[in-house]
């Protein structure tokens, strides 16, 4: 080892996935970190997690607890969790109390009881539980100080990463956030009748690190976080292929209406009233799907099995397709699902199968799932950036708020300067008869049928009239004969 | 009147064996870790011995290892308490006369001391 290899710093993986992210590999080894967060915030959860994820790679960790709750109980509730391994304790990961100590010899006999006991098990991770026990015992703000300063140091002669949990009840920045290599802090936070847990890092020192709020679940899985979409995609994660081929819409008059299809990687927004066919395009989309271009569709409306069955209805083989495992569905009915969530688990879902085509059906259920509505737009321009960059030619259909009328409303605000294709699917009323009808609002860089044509849903499918000649006042939704000029 | 040392490092935990034993009539003394256990029997030669399996500055294995190594407390009953499974405690020690996973109750600890006291080791 070289003098330069010492004063590297080295991440300590957390073996929660979305934290390593947000801290960039990890926690730095032989630093010392405050974890804060109100009572059942999950900082218990969160430091069992990474000492589990420590001790299965290799590590040893001591688990020191400085408040009166039994370890045994919190071992009880630990047992379920898919991270939890007994067989670790307690040879590689030792759990002991330091209640007592503290209560009869103070801070420098826990100061000495850590350092034995980091020395004895050779811990390379080290949890200080219920340090506002320690800051409740401290005659003065100087003997805390001295205390952490303590720990800090030991830790940094034996290597050891450090842990502290804390309540964090005070409302002031404490003087030990300044003396921490860390600080992260964990909330629940109520949105109306909702809460969302999120995970922020206030301090990192010594590295990047994403900054901001990111939500988290706690699961059987233990945490489970998902970094905030814009946040950790403000770039994409990887350059765009230039070449660009068309992929049909499965709708061969639609494809001309579009100058020949959609453009390879490129994002789209058909939306309309409910009922005009805004689920059928979806389909016909994701049924152009084959092996060598498998299809992804998320769906928050309709279970597969009832897009099974819709698709059956117009002689659209969907059923073969996931049976052939060329396409994909999702069914994410709309409960609590936290936006970042479900982006990440499309990503998921396309970096698994290397999807080249998505639909969205339900892009109003998609936004509603954030909790921060001036977000969705900077959301969607990295989602699209981001699918774009993984060569995704993707689809989004979003109701429009009017069955019919003159005014078009996007449903997104914002979002026909995001995607790159425009479509609208409207009611017109004529000689007391309802008929859909298709427009193309926008195609980038691209030539494009702008008229307005009628769109037919049969048993075989969708087909796409000729232009509705000698009507006007179509995107009204009611129609009179256009008269004649001159 | 018995005595019962309970070596514990977790506070709530002594707490409630201390009354539950009291409540029986047993004379008891406690310890936060190996190394005071082990002083506690010399100062007080108790009847049976309830310990911990994870303790700081000496474990209840470690603790139990140097009990057996002496004659006069080499029989000495013990009964180990852990969170962790007995399968896992016996791949550090067989040395105890039983086990009792954590958490219990209180009920069922008066009656495995009573047994074990009526049985020997």
């Amino acid at each position: 080892m070289t003098a330069g290899d010492e004063l590297a710093l080295e991440h300590l993986p957390t073996g929660v996935s979305g934290l390593d992210v947000i801290l960039r590999g990890g926690l730095l080894r032989g630093g010392v970190y405050m974890l804060q967060g109100t009572p059942g915030a999950g900082k218990t959860i969160l430091a069992n997690q990474l000492c589990f994820h420590h001790v299965t790679t290799g590590g040893r960790a001591v688990y020191v607890t400085l408040l009166a709750e039994s370890h045994s109980r919190m071992l009880q509730h630990l047992h379920s969790m898919a991270f939890f391994r007994e067989e670790v304790i307690p040879k590689s990961l030792y759990y002991v109390s330091a209640f007592r100590m503290l209560e009869e010899e103070g801070l420098s006999g826990v100061v000495d009881l850590l350092r034995r006991e980091v020395k004895g098990q050779k811990a390379t991770l080290l949890v200080l539980d219920g340090l506002v026990a320690a800051e409740e015992t401290a005659k003065s703000d100087r003997e805390f100080k001295k205390f952490i300063h303590e720990i800090q140091s030991h830790a940094a002669a034996n290597g050891c990463t450090v842990l502290l949990l804390t309540s964090g009840l005070k409302q002031i920045v404490n003087a030990e956030h300044t003396m921490v290599d860390g600080l992260i802090e964990l909330e629940d936070q109520l949105f109306s009748q909702r809460t969302e847990r999120a995970l922020r890092v206030r301090k990192f020192r010594g590295s990047d690190f994403l900054a901001g709020r990111h939500p988290f679940r706690i699961s059987d899985r233990g945490i489970v976080l998902w970094p905030r979409f814009e946040a950790e995609y403000a770039r994409a994660s990887r350059k765009e292929d230039p070449r660009k081929a068309c992929l049909t819409s499965g709708v061969p008059e639609f494809d001309t209406m579009l100058g020949g299809g959609f453009s390879q990687a490129s994002s789209t927004v058909i939306f309309g009233a409910s009922g005009t066919g805004k689920t059928t395009f979806g389909m016909e989309f994701i049924c152009a799907s084959s092996s060598a271009e498998p299809g992804l569709y998320l769906s928050f409306f309709e279970s597969a099995e009832r897009l099974i069955e819709k698709a059956g209805g117009i002689g659209l083989p969907l059923q073969k397709l996931i049976e052939d495992k060329a396409v994909e569905v999702i069914w994410e009915p709309q409960g609590e699902r936290i936006i970042d969530e479900i982006a990440h688990q499309v990503l998921d879902a396309v970096q698994a199968r290397n999807v080249r085509r998505l639909v969205v059906d339900g892009l109003n259920a998609f936004t509603a799932s954030a909790l921060y509505p001036e977000r969705i737009s900077r959301f969607f321009s990295c989602l699209s950036n981001e699918l774009r960059a993984r060569g995704v030619t993707s689809i989004y259909t979003g109701e429009s708020r009017d069955l019919v009328g003159g005014t078009l409303r996007m449903p997104v605000d914002g979002i026909s300067a995001l995607v790159d294709n425009l479509v609208v699917l409207r009611y017109v009323e004529h000689d007391a008869m309802l008929s859909r009808m298709i427009s193309v609002l926008k195609v980038r860089d691209n030539d494009f049928d702008p008229r307005l044509r009628e769109v037919r849903i049969s048993r075989t499918g969708v087909t796409i009239g000729e232009q509705i000649a000698g009507l006007h006042g179509m995107l009204s939704g009611s129609t009179s004969p256009s008269l004649p000029v001159g | 009147m018995q005595t019962v040392l309970v070596v514990d490092d977790e506070f709530g935990v002594v707490e409630v064996l201390v009354a539950a034993l009291e409540d029986e009539g047993y004379r008891v003394v406690v310890a936060a870790n190996g190394r005071h256990g082990l002083e506690q029997i010399d100062e007080h030669h108790p009847d049976i011995v309830l310990v911990d399996y994870m303790m700081p500055l000496m474990s209840g294995v470690a603790m139990v290892e140097q009990m057996r190594a002496e004659p006069r407390t080499g029989n000495l009953p013990v009964i180990f308490m852990s969170a962790v499974s007995e399968s896992v405690l016996r791949e550090s020690t067989t040395a105890y006369s039983a086990f009792l996973r954590k958490p219990f109750r209180a009920s069922t600890l008066v009656d495995l001391v009573k047994r074990t006291l009526s049985n020997g080791l």
